[in-house]
């Protein structure tokens, strides 16, 4: 808002001299009538009337460039908190999204910020209307010195009114958008889930749930046009009256010979005119009301704490460079944790440059129930890369060798235990969860979407989150088996993580959406409409994941990137994928045995601990595991 | 594909008056008394002017000063009426204008809802999502404010210049000096605003459809570190929408100029005329004074008509698209809808295309008897998605018929197929609102007790107790978000209540990922229970468990028959099962049926 004072400044000048120049219209009319008309003087008659056109000149020309500075202002300002809004949502540490819907953040974009925007006008007209008013009494004032204390002092108690009679419309049509909102937003609903209402049949069903939200919106509506109707009906009135009174000292000044019939022509034309301005002021406070509540909608999306990284390095409103990376993309390490990133400094060189060699230890999947975790326990820890794979009688050896607690299944010492794991170069690693939500606790801390607790990932040694989030991710890249398509044609969907000038073709072969491209229409040039939705879903699916094999990262992390194909086609991605990452780091993150198959280590995780580990086939002797992976 | 992106109708003008007049006839009556008011309350306020110009003459007649009293009380009794009539008439005129706008809205919603899927798809989704919100508020705020304002200021306009040629015809002949002008820039302007707000349109579409697809895929962006490509596409629509508001200001500041030209001939029109009558003996001086009373109190009705003309067209395209859409034909109900009776499907001689000479079906025959279960299984891309939506009657079959029972799907009424045949697919969709309310779409009269049995039958009635408030907890969009398992057990408990012969689950279980297709699989069990099945699944243990398999490749059906035959006979679903379990150590689980 501070950036654009200075036209705001300008604006209200301009408007200003506009506003003043429309006053001056009636005064010259009086002036004419007495001066020319009553006189009978052709001359006066011709130089009053010029000095009328340089009125006009004057005033359509502040008019002209007032409206331009304010307009200006409003459009890129409109602009500049959307690319702010956008940039807080696109901040790689995330955050700004928590808790509200794609619609929703959607609308704060665009119609909030356009509210805000409005101001860069409604001030400056604001401006006007004050200026407006105080030339009005001026002018009356030398007209006339009852006259003008009468305007001076009637306007008040006017504006007043005004107000008074704003307010409870003011509640009213805040009640009434929100009904229509709401009827908006269910039409809206109701069409983005059409789909699953035509599954079950619901049209009518839903035609007439759209029909009652209308009427109840219609007759909210209906409410606060009553209210409208008194508010614009009481401010008829008492301008109105307002006139008769100056009719009324006027007349009868003039009648007393203090103000000729030309002054009480202007008195009476400033009166009127006088009117406009008042009614800008209502007009105004509402603008005003809109947009604070759209100011604080726009703050708290910009104020949202980021997911990862401790609130001190916070994004400031807005202070996302263009690069997406804030001031200090470092997050504090947390207590005990050493390495790079302890000091808040960048680690040198590139994590991507590495050999990729990621480790997880005492991740913990389950956030600890109240009180912070007793950090003793993390004592000496079998290393995990020494354990003996797979011994279904027990196979708890992870949690059994340090279990100082007996209680591991009450949620309050949950917090003691943690997942250990390795992803090295070579033949792909995987993690089967028997329960989704420990998958997905560890797949949020590899995408750096989440903070690692007080457990501890390294990428080559170094802390995962000693690097800007950004960075990290193009080091390790977490594909989600949900993931989103973007519109663009399939190859630009394949190359969107990938460099410029690689290939798709291996990346495709692999994900078997080599085979996809081949049976749609125009091939790789096939437009994928919003969300894909124009592919079945193994297709869809299958393009993701040449997308995520395309992005080349030094480690891979793929989460169930085969649960919409089919058993054939899930054999010959789990060997293609296997083969276009041979000599990578990849981490499977599935309960899928074709996959799981083409998998060196298996780390099997239940309740949020390292259950048992060891190869597929090992595995399968666990019935736990076994129950999991082939359900 | 929708490669070929064909919009959604948009109306012509005849159209809009008829559909409009249609709309409005029942409320005829309220909108002739709306019109009375408001020409009574402009008439009214015509009479300031004369009333102003009698005390100007009274003072130039030197009658005193107590003889201004009875106009001036004569303005006061104005004030009073003029602002009765201005409270009711804006009351009278939002009451008309907002029911037709009701009306128009609802039957929009109706025909979108009724809509070919296929033809909603083929527009592309944003079509109607910004049809059913920019255009319904686009219309709807100039129904609230352009309407009004502009009946308003054309009829105090027409009064006004009727006024002056009551005091002489020769001020009206003034006056109309400056309406060249007027005509002219009207005209200009509105020619050259139309395409400017077309491309506003289209842009902020554009703005409005990366800024959803970005806020939909943050998590994507972020993964695969998209956000400068976001950022700048994102900018640069900002941009332009930025750019064409400055355009359209541009126009509108040029637009005033010309009519502040127009003014100024005007009232020096009237002056002048106003010096030559008064100098001729012709008229008085009050009555001078009131002609250039009125016309200077031209100038904003006049501006404000041009105004509200122009952002009538901004309405009138937001009004085109919506009538274009309401006024679509149903699609035509059955005039003797049948009554389904019996469970089985029958499928003969299928085909179906999305894009023309890419065959997505090709000549199917599927049957499924009574309470059977058949599991249709086939490489991805293979048309079983395809081939599920037109059994369940989603999607229109290019030709070929369909039976449910002894009746054809096509002479069903909406009721009769409802009950005959629901699809879930693995797109959940929890609607918005209370999640009774949700429920109640599938059955709109079930009692609280039938909604948390139908809950409790498919696994999901602990969850369901355990919400804040139960069942009145507002789910979907803006409320409590359900996470994925828990949507799709709300889709099998709308299925439960919906209580369909044949039931068509196209991978339901498929989206919660594999370990918690498991909770799931059982609550699809309990909604297929009793019904005739039709399951979609790559997960080849629900083949197993099913009565019988039929395999679909490249959009034929290949091989058909019970699991194990078709294992014993050694091709494509052999193939299949020989994938699937020999990753599972050549020994599947049991089954959730057997
Ligand atoms: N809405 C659509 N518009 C255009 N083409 C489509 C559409 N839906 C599906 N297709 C195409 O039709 C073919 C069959 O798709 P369908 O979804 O029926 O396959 P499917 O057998 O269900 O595959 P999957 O196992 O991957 O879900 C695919 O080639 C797909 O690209
Ligand atoms: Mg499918």
């Amino acid at each position: 808002m501070l950036a654009y004072r200075g036209r705001i400044a300008a604006g209200g000048v301009l408007f200003s001299t506009h506003q003043a120049g429309e006053a001056l219209v009636p005064l010259l009319v009086g002036v004419v009538i007495d001066r020319a008309v009553a006189a009978g003087d052709p001359v006066a008659l011709a130089g009053w009337l010029a000095v009328l056109a340089l009125d006009f000149l004057v005033l359509s020309y502040a008019y002209r460039f007032g409206a331009r500075q304010s307009w200006y202002a409003e459009a890129w300002a409109d602009a500049r908190l959307r690319r702010q809004v956008a940039g807080r949502l696109l901040d790689p540490r995330g955050g700004g999204e928590t808790g509200r819907l794609p619609g929703e953040l959607t609308g704060i974009a665009v119609s909030d910020a356009k509210r805000v925007a409005e101001l860069q006008v409604a001030l400056p007209i604001l401006i006007a209307g004050v200026a407006a008013v105080a030339v009005t009494a001026v002018t009356l004032l030398a007209i006339d010195l009852s006259l003008g204390l009468l305007i001076l002092l009637g306007t008040p108690p006017l504006l007043w009114v005004v107000q008074l009679v704003v307010k409870p419309l003011e509640k009213r049509s805040g009640a009434e958008q929100e009904r229509a909102a709401q009827a908006a937003g269910t039409a809206a609903d109701l069409v983005s889930g059409l789909r699953v209402l035509n599954g079950i049949g619901a049209r009518p069903a839903a035609v007439r749930r759209y029909r009652d939200s209308s009427r109840q919106a219609l007759g909210a509506t209906l409410r606060a046009t009553r209210a409208e109707g008194g508010f614009l009906g009481t401010v008829q009135l008492a301008n109105g009256l307002f006139l008769a009174v100056i009719a009324l000292v006027g007349g009868r000044a003039a009648a007393n010979g203090d103000i000729t019939v030309g002054q009480l022509v202007s008195a009476v034309g400033l009166a009127q005119f006088l009117i406009g301005p008042l009614q800008m002021f209502g007009f105004v406070s509402a603008r005003l009301a809109q947009a604070r509540a759209s100011a604080a909608r726009i703050a708290a999306v910009l104020s949202a704490p980021p997911a990862v990284g401790a609130p001190e390095d916070g994004v400031a409103p807005g202070g996302v460079g263009p690069d997406g990376v804030g001031p200090d993309g470092v997050a504090p390490g947390g207590a005990g944790r050493d390495g790079a990133g302890r000091d808040g400094a960048l680690p040198d060189g590139d994590p991507a440059a590495g050999p990729g060699e990621l480790s997880v230890r005492g991740l913990r999947l389950r956030r600890p129930a109240g009180g912070s975790g007793d950090r003793s326990e993390r004592r000496s820890r079998v290393d995990p890369a020494t354990l003996e794979a797979g011994d279904p009688g027990d196979g708890r050896h992870d949690g059994d060798d340090r279990s100082s607690n007996d209680g591991r299944h009450s949620t309050g010492r949950l917090g003691s235990d943690g997942v250990d794991l390795d992803v090295r170069p070579g033949a792909p690693t995987a993690l089967v969860a028997a329960d989704p939500e420990d998958a997905a606790a560890l797949l949020a801390v590899l995408a750096r979407e989440s903070g690692p607790g007080d457990g501890r990932v390294t990428l080559d040694g170094v802390p995962l989150d000693a690097w800007p989030p950004e960075v990290a991710r193009g080091a390790v890249l977490v594909a989600a088996h949900d993931a989103h398509l973007f519109p663009g044609s399939l190859r630009d969907n394949v190359m969107a993580g990938a460099p410029e000038t690689a290939d798709p073709e291996p990346a495709m072969a692999a994900a078997a959406a080599d085979q996809v491209a081949q049976t749609l229409p125009d091939g790789h040039d096939t437009d994928v409409s919003a969300r894909g939705r124009s592919l079945s879903g193994g297709q869809r699916q299958r393009i993701a994941l040449a997308r995520a094999l395309a992005a080349d990262a030094p480690v891979l992390v793929l989460h169930d990137p085969t649960t919409a194909v089919d058993a054939v086609t899930e054999t010959r991605i789990a060997e293609g994928l296997a083969a276009h990452r041979a000599g990578r780091s990849t981490l499977l993150v599935t309960t899928s045995p074709a996959l799981l198959g083409q998998a060196g280590t298996v780390t099997f995780v239940v309740d949020g601990r390292v259950h048992a580990r060891g190869t597929h086939a090992e595995l399968m002797a666990d019935d736990t595991y076994r129950a999991v992976v082939t359900a | 594909m929708s490669t070929h992106t064909v919009l959604l109708p948009v109306a012509s003008g005849p159209r809009i008056r008829a559909v409009l007049g249609e709309l409005s006839r029942p409320h005829r009556g309220s909108a002739a008394v709306a019109v009375v008011v408001l020409v009574a309350g402009a008439a009214v306020s015509l009479l300031v002017a004369p009333l102003l110009g009698e005390i100007v003459d009274r003072v130039a007649r030197r009658q005193g000063a107590d003889a201004v009293l009875l106009p001036v009380l004569g303005l006061a009794g104005i004030a009073v009426v003029q602002g009765l009539l201005a409270a009711l008439g804006v009351a009278l005129t939002a009451r008309f204008c907002e029911t037709l706008l009701a009306g128009l809205r609802e039957r929009f919603v109706d025909r979108a809802l009724h809509l070919p899927q296929a033809r909603i798809e083929s527009a592309g989704a944003g079509d109607l999502t910004s049809r059913v919100t920019d255009d319904v508020s686009a219309v709807s705020d100039s129904v609230r404010e352009a309407v009004p304002e502009l009946a308003r200021a054309a009829l105090m306009v027409a009064l006004t210049l009727v006024a002056l040629a009551v005091l002489d015809w020769r001020f009206l002949l003034a006056a109309l000096l400056a309406s060249p002008i007027q005509v002219w820039t009207a005209r200009a302007f509105l020619g050259r605003s139309e395409p400017l707000y077309t491309a506003q349109r289209i842009a902020g579409g554009a703005q409005q459809q990366h800024l959803l697809d970005t806020a939909a895929g943050l998590s994507t962006v972020r993964a695969l570190r998209l956000h400068d490509r976001h950022a700048t596409g994102i900018a640069e629509r900002a941009a332009e929408v930025a750019r064409l508001a400055v355009a359209v200001v541009r126009l509108h500041t040029q637009l005033f100029a010309r009519l502040n030209l127009a003014e100024f001939i005007g009232l020096a029109a009237v002056l002048v005329t106003g010096f030559w009558l008064v100098g001729s003996g012709a008229t008085t001086i009050g009555t001078a004074s009131a002609a250039a009373l009125y016309f200077v109190n031209l100038f904003t009705p006049i501006n404000v008509v041009l105004f509200q003309l122009d952002a009538a067209q901004t309405a009138l395209a937001g009004l085109r698209r919506l009538v274009g859409v309401a006024d679509l034909r149903r699609p035509p109900e059955p005039d003797e809808p049948a009554t389904v009776r019996g469970a089985r499907v029958r499928v003969r001689g299928l085909t179906h295309h999305y894009v023309e000479g890419h065959p997505v079906l090709t000549d199917v025959d599927l049957d499924v008897a009574p309470g059977e279960r058949v599991a249709l299984v086939g490489a991805s891309g293979a048309g079983k998605s395809t081939l599920a939506g037109i059994v369940a009657g989603v999607h229109a079959a290019g030709s070929g018929t369909v039976e449910i029972g002894d009746a054809r799907l096509d002479d069903l009424d909406a009721d009769g197929r409802r009950r005959a045949v629901t699809l879930v697919t693995q797109e959940s969709h929890v609607f918005a609102g209370p999640l009774a309310g949700d429920l109640r779409l599938a059955r709109p009269d079930a009692s609280d007790d039938e909604l948390l049995a139908a809950l409790d039958r498919v696994g999901a009635g602990g969850w369901a107790r355990a919400l804040p408030d139960g069942l009145e907890t507002v789910v979907g969009d803006g409320g409590h978000r359900l996470p994925v398992v828990a949507a799709q057990q709300l889709a099998l408990a709308r299925v439960v209540l919906t209580d369909p012969r044949v039931l068509v689950l196209d991978e339901a279980t498929a989206e919660a990922g594999s370990a918690g297709a498991r909770a799931l699989e059982e609550s699809a069990e309990a909604a297929l229970a009793g019904r005739s099945g039709l399951v979609v699944a790559h997960r080849l243990t629900q083949a197993a468990a099913a009565d019988r398999v039929v395999v679909l490749d490249a959009g034929r059906v290949v091989e058909e028959g019970p699991h194990d035959d078709l294992v014993a006979a050694g091709d494509r679903y052999a193939r299949l099962w020989e994938a699937w379990t020999g990753a599972r150590g050549g020994e599947p689980a049991p089954s959730p049926r057997s």
